[in-house]
């Protein structure tokens, strides 16, 4: 199935001047999970992406974005 | 310990096991295989223990979820395959031995499909199915 969720944890990660490895630590991830998130190759679940978004102080629909 | 560091511990591990293993086949002994399989297991298990590195997450799991599916369905399809072979032979040939094998296998694959049944109904009423109808 093609995957139509896309995002902008990279943006945020730079924004926050923050590594892979850090935003791994802090949503109790490994850093092969966010590169994979970020390269649009794994959809993660939606406790994942409530997580990940809280980290940087965002909404679920700030950080992901879904095509229609 | 992060979760490369791991892995290299586990390959080392992996690598001491099998070394064991072959050895305790040269010289036909047992205990040898037992021992450095379970020292090898027990190791394992403590330094994942110890490691406050995240060794396994949701991605890991799908992956191990659909690698563990795709192993059943090939072995589960070869195991029914090779029994039909064994089962055919064993009738052409008249041989008992491979008529018995053939057999075997099929029962084998009849209690992994019956396996594979009660473990997904379980997983499966874990995670909520229910056949009760909401309004």
């Amino acid at each position: 199935m093609e995957n139509r969720t896309t995002n902008k944890i990279k943006v945020y990660r730079a924004m926050h001047n923050m590594t892979q490895e850090e935003l791994a630590g802090k949503a109790g991830v490994t850093r092969q999970t966010i590169i994979a998130i970020e390269k649009n190759k794994y959809v993660p679940s939606l406790e994942l992406a409530f997580r990940i978004t809280r980290i940087f102080g965002e909404t679920v629909e700030n950080v992901f974005q879904y095509r229609k | 310990m992060n979760y490369k560091q791991f892995k290299k511990i586990k390959a080392l591990t992996a690598s001491f096991i099998a070394a064991t293993v072959a050895i305790a086949v040269v010289y036909n002994n047992i205990l040898l295989a037992i021992a450095g399989v379970s020292i090898g297991i027990l190791f394992l298990f403590l330094v994942r223990k110890k490691t406050k590195a995240v060794l396994e997450d949701e991605r890991i799991q799908s992956i191990g979820g659909r690698a563990a599916r795709l192993t059943y369905a090939i072995l589960t399809a070869t195991i029914a395959f090779l029994s039909l072979i064994f089962i055919g032979t064993g009738r052409q040939t008249g041989e008992d031995g491979y008529e018995l094998l053939g057999v075997i296998l099929s029962y084998i694959t009849l209690f992994s499909l019956a396996l594979y049944s009660l473990s997904y109904k379980y997983i499966s009423k874990k995670y909520g199915e229910s056949d009760d109808e909401q309004d």
